[in-house]
């Protein structure tokens, strides 16, 4: 599905992302943790094709093609999503029609036939009520006025409704209280699909289990440390990241 | 006509020869060069005679508007294409000065600073041939609004109207400038506007002059106590236009609330004045102007407002906003505060900048192409001002007309859903 080898990336001359090295392969999940400033925003913004990010060095390949050609509004025809870390508010851009538009994108670039409003509104409640949002919200300006956590969910409603083959949860279950945390997990977990690929960006242990991962990464100072599984996420919570960068160091 | 209307006329025209037009010297003036309206109308601006060909004034009106109408054309009242309510006194202009030239000397008089402060208005009150002469009496809610189309085919025209809204009566007044692409020319349009106590009226202006136009418009409006008046000025059409709006709280109760848009694209220039005058305490006034500059298009926003000595508890709000979507687009904006007393909250804020890409960004990542996101922003962005209408046939109306201008709009159907 993914796969990103020797990424070198810049943020004004500086650089953030100092050689990444991971593939993921569909269907699975993985989870990157990592401590702040390391640089996992900016790996997932320049997969999503943000400006502003320089590539130095490297390559990024999504079901074989070459992902950093693409503008953003081709990656997402291509399925990939980024629920964002911070959410934008956007008055006076509705939330259904902002989605009506990508949906629609997206089914004419594949060819098919664009979703009527009958059809589009049939999704939208159905996914609405996954992530039990309240149907107001449907109608309201793109994030104008919701909540930290509102907006999180509203995030992982857009997922649902775009149907993404590779989507990037950057920090989705921060500011989240333990009931919204569940409600997204249930959203994620019923969006997992042999075909669909999850990077889930996380500070927290406790998002791991509910949404069990196949693989989980330390990235820190622009570098994949360390690669394990669920239990790697549970010493990290016990020992932090030092003995990692020790062990790197070491190695 | 009696001689004391002739008196008046006689002297405005004395005042207007005398001061000529402003010149960019005059403070008011700055941004506004008229002597390039000059250029492009020549010395007789003030009589050139409108294109001779029919005007097709159906093609212009709002469609689905459900309202009692006032036609003019080409400066004069067409009755034949006008359809007038019972229940309120309407008359035009030309008639109130044949049967009743006192009143229509109130009308023309009514603002006797103005004569001096703006030789445009002095040339109007000389030679206005034509308008509207509306009085709502008490305690009367007209049940439809009242639409007034002014439709030219080029040529120069002085309209003057007078609307006077009774105590505790509400009216919604829709006036609407266009014209046929066919000369060049200039409309003069002069609104006086009183509201006595508790009176309301929701007052939509909408400028769509034919691109060769210009367009020189004032509004004042004197407030009573506990009146309100709620202005929707858009500014869409003409090469040049100026718009002068004056609201006058002038007892406790009264307020005042100001919509602006303008759009402007191409080498279009588009002056907004405005000024409110808090004279009685305990009055509100609440403005928002937008802007949308494209092209090699210039904006200009002025807003005073003036907090006189007794006004204590006046409660003032003014924001401006300006979207520029091209580098050669310019705006000249300006909040003017004048208080003259410690008790009052008075708030103010400007932006000007071009869309952000923070926004831009996530639409993209959602699948809208770049241009899609810019329009849909812009969109936003503009119509946070037209959601403000009451009337949703003019907003309609007023969207499609604003949106059609900007490029890369093509659903525009769709979009506004
Ligand atoms: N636009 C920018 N200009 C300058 N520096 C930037 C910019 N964006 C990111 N950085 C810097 O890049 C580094 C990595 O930032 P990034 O947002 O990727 O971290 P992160 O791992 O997501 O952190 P967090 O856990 O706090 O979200 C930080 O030092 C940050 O200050
Ligand atoms: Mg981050």
């Amino acid at each position: 599905m993914l796969k990103i080898e020797n990424l070198h990336a810049s943020v004004a001359g500086k650089e953030i992302l100092k050689g990444i090295n991971l593939t993921i392969g569909a269907g699975e999940i993985h989870a990157i943790m990592g401590p702040n400033g390391s640089g996992k925003s900016t790996l997932s913004n320049v997969i999503a094709g943000r400006d502003g990010y320089e590539v130095t060095q490297g390559t990024v390949t999504y079901k074989g093609h070459d992902l950093l050609a693409m503008e953003p509004e081709e990656r997402a025809w291509e399925g990939v999503f980024l629920a964002f870390q911070y959410p934008v508010e956007i008055p006076g851009v509705n939330n259904t029609y902002l989605l009506k538009a990508g949906v629609n994108a997206a089914r004419r670039h594949r060819g098919e036939q664009e979703l009527d409003a009958m059809e589009f509104m049939q999704l939208v409640r159905e996914k609405a009520k996954l992530v039990e949002l309240d149907q107001s919200f449907l109608s309201r300006g793109v994030n104008e006025g919701f909540s930290g956590g509102e907006k999180k969910r509203n995030e992982i409603f857009q997922m649902a409704v775009l149907e993404p083959s590779l989507a990037l949860l950057d920090e989705t279950d921060s500011g989240l209280d333990i009931d919204a945390l569940r409600i997204v997990a249930k959203g994620v977990n019923t969006l997992r699909a042999a075909d669909r690929s999850i990077i889930m960006i996380t500070h927290y242990q406790r998002l791991l289990d509910y949404i069990e991962p196949d693989v989980v990464h330390v990235l820190a100072d622009g570098k994949i440390l360390k690669t394990g599984d669920k239990s790697l996420a549970l010493e990290l919570e016990e020992r932090g990241y030092d003995w990692v960068r020790a062990e790197e160091a070491a190695a | 006509m009696s001689a004391s209307l002739q008196q008046i006329r006689h002297a405005a025209w004395q005042a207007f020869e005398a001061a000529g037009l402003p010149t960019t010297r005059d403070e008011d003036w700055k941004y506004t060069d008229l002597s390039r309206m000059q250029a492009l109308l020549g010395d007789q601006w003030w009589q050139l005679p409108a294109a001779d060909a029919a005007v097709d004034a159906a093609s212009f009106a709002i469609p689905g508007l459900d309202a009692y109408r006032l036609l003019f054309v080409n400066g004069h009242f067409d009755a034949a294409a006008s359809n007038l309510p019972a229940a309120i006194r309407v008359t035009s202009l030309a008639t109130l000065i044949q049967d009743e030239p006192a009143k229509a000397m109130e009308l023309i008089a009514n603002q006797p600073d103005a004569l001096l402060n703006s030789s445009i208005v002095a040339a109007n009150s000389a030679l206005a041939t034509d308008g509207a002469c509306i009085c709502v009496p008490e305690n009367t809610k007209l049940d439809k609004p009242l639409y007034i189309l002014y439709v030219n085919s080029g040529g120069t025209t002085h309209l003057r109207t007078g609307i006077d809204i009774g105590k505790q009566a509400s009216v919604e007044v829709i006036e609407h400038f266009a014209g046929s692409d066919v000369s060049t020319g200039v409309t003069t349009a002069v609104t006086a506007i009183r509201l006595r106590d508790g009176a309301h009226i929701e007052h939509s202006r909408l400028q769509m002059e034919a691109a060769k136009q210009c367009h020189l418009g004032r509004v004042e409006v004197n407030q009573q106590r506990d009146s309100s008046y709620t202005l929707h000025a858009t500014e869409l059409g003409g090469i040049i236009s100026r718009a002068d709006v004056v609201s006058r709280l002038q007892e406790p109760g009264a307020s005042c609330n100001l919509n602006g848009l303008f759009v402007a694209t191409n080498r279009q220039h588009m002056d907004h004045h405005t000024r409110i005058d808090h004279n009685a305490p305990h009055c509100i006034s609440r403005e928002n102007y937008r802007a949308v500059l494209d092209g090699r298009s210039h904006g200009v926003f002025n807003g005073k407002i003036v907090v006189a000595k007794g006004a204590v508890k006046t409660d003032s709000a003014q924001q401006n906003a300006n979207l520029l979507l091209s580098p050669h687009a310019e705006i000249d904006t300006k909040p003017e505060l004048e208080i003259y007393n410690d008790d009052v909250k008075c708030a103010h804020g400007v932006t000007v900048g071009q869309l952000d890409k923070n926004q831009l960004f996530y639409l993209k990542s959602r699948g809208l192409s770049g241009d899609e996101a810019k329009q849909m922003l812009t969109f936003a962005f503009a119509d946070e001002i037209l959601a403000r209408m009451g009337n949703q046939s003019v907003r309609r109306f007023v969207e499609k007309e604003a949106f059609a201008k900007l490029p890369n709009i093509t659903d525009l159907e769709e979009m506004l859903g």
